[in-house]
């Protein structure tokens, strides 16, 4: 058995080698430049650029989980973001504003935000008008 | 006022007074927002988009239901419950900006960011396209974000007026709008349809928001867009670019070779477009035309040139390979 193999292993390798050289061959591809390439060629360099999507990409997958978004849709949530939101979502999240329209813990402030809101700089309690 | 002031009694009205001298002080004055004369003019006195849906918000789910009523007013009805695991953050409680547009575009529209500030608000609303606009509601130490529909204004009441939280048509005055809206950076988008296009904004920043459509959504989704755009932009050559870039994925060839045509007419510097006009010519066999176009692109100075002297240097060997024969 394991001369057959000693045997197979080097005529696999030689097949697989000689099977992908048509490929190799075939270049310059005909793949045509595409539009995001040509947007973001002013600013960044492509190829360091593309890997750094790549893993800013599963960063911001993690980081979704992290925050308690479900296995299942964190997937489709990165997908949808562009290459700039990912980076910026991988950089700082964290600092990010997250909209949610509560006045939550503000009691504490309630006096002063009173006055910002009578005096029309804030719009937190809609009972002053 | 000075007399009354000296008075001990009314130390606490002092206070409360330098308070608010103080918070103006650190806030900013809160001042109405003014339009240019080109804009008074146009922008008619008062408009309202009737049919946005309202969504009240529950808990902390105001981004889920400001993209509910924006879809839904663009014609995809979605209801609340379930853009909540597509944008909501439990760990944040809310939602975040970027998250805000990828779920415009999981659903098939465009989010165009606003810009342009307070009269492409005024803009975008006269060309009834709802705006979703995030706003600090407090104060920058105290921050509450929040967003919300704007979907009319009154200009001789100086009142915008918004789907907000769990009120439908809340009136609000332009300058306390503006205060809220100004510590977000006058942060909005609007939510259309491929092939609407928004009334403010330039050809740049919409070939911005439909190439980051098309790589979550694919080339035939975005085409009605582009079509949109080239027609709009006719000197646009990246619009052009990307116009045939569309085509070609989505197998029309001739048509992806008139629009890598029309880019390269628009700006004849343009190193891209010339290469894949080229190699859309060659590969329908047209050589000696698709031989001018890489030799363009090879004049050019850029990341694309090394790629157009390698296809000029290969046309040229299967010249000679022929010639062998």
């Amino acid at each position: 058995m394991k001369r057959l193999s000693r045997l197979l292993i080097p005529l696999l390798i030689a097949t697989l080698v000689v099977g992908s050289l048509p490929a190799v061959a075939a270049a310059p591809n005909s793949d045509l430049v595409g539009t995001a390439a040509v947007l973001d060629a002013s600013t960044i360099q492509q190829d360091r650029e593309r890997i750094r999507d790549v893993l800013a990409r599963d960063d911001v997958q993690r980081q979704l989980q992290l925050q308690g978004v479900d296995a299942d849709e964190v997937e489709a949530r990165v997908a949808a973001l562009s290459d700039a939101e990912v980076s910026e979502m991988a950089d700082r999240l964290d600092q990010m504003p997250a909209g949610a329209g509560i006045v939550g813990a503000l009691f504490a402030v309630f006096v002063i935000l009173l006055v910002t809101d009578i005096l029309g700089l804030t719009d937190v309690y809609p009972f002053t008008r | 006022m000075n007399r009354l002031l000296r008075q001990p009694g009314n130390a606490r009205f002092a206070g409360v007074f330098a308070l608010a001298c103080l918070l103006l002080v650190l806030t900013g004055c809160a001042s109405t927002p003014t339009l240019s004369p080109e804009a008074a003019r146009v922008l008619p006195q008062r408009t309202l988009i009737d049919d946005v849906p309202f969504h009240a918000q529950r808990d902390y789910q105001c981004g889920p239901a400001s993209l509910a009523m924006a879809l839904g007013a663009s014609g995809v009805s979605v209801d609340v419950d379930t853009l909540i695991p597509q944008v909501f953050l439990p760990g944040r409680k809310g939602s975040v900006q970027p998250e805000m547009l990828a779920t415009i575009r999981r659903h098939g529209r465009i989010p165009f960011p606003l810009e342009g500030g307070f009269e492409a608000l005024l803009a975008e609303l006269d060309a009834n396209h709802p705006v979703v606009v995030m706003q600090n509601l407090s104060l920058p130490v105290w921050p509450v974000w929040h967003y919300a529909v704007a979907i009319g204004y009154d200009r001789p009441a100086e009142e915008l007026i918004l789907h907000s939280g769990t009120t439908a048509k809340r009136r609000v005055t332009f300058d306390r709008f503006d205060a809220t809206w100004a510590r977000s950076e006058r942060w909005g988008f609007i939510a259309l349809a491929p092939g609407e296009l928004p009334a403010s904004g330039d050809a740049d920043s919409a070939i911005r928001a439909i190439t980051d459509f098309e790589s979550a959504q694919g080339a035939q989704a975005a085409l009605p867009a582009w079509n949109a755009l080239a027609e709009r932009y006719p000197d646009s050559a990246m619009t052009h670019f990307a116009l045939g870039n569309a085509r070609h994925a989505t197998g029309d060839t001739n048509g992806a070779i008139a629009a890598f045509r029309a880019a390269t007419r628009a700006d004849t510097e343009l190193a891209p477009a010339w290469l894949n006009l080229g190699l859309l010519l060659k590969g329908r066999d047209d050589i000696e035309p698709a031989r001018h176009a890489f030799e363009q692109a090879a004049m050019l100075p850029g990341p694309w040139q090394s790629r157009a002297r390698e296809e000029l240097a290969s046309l040229e060997q299967d010249r000679r390979a022929y010639r062998e024969l």
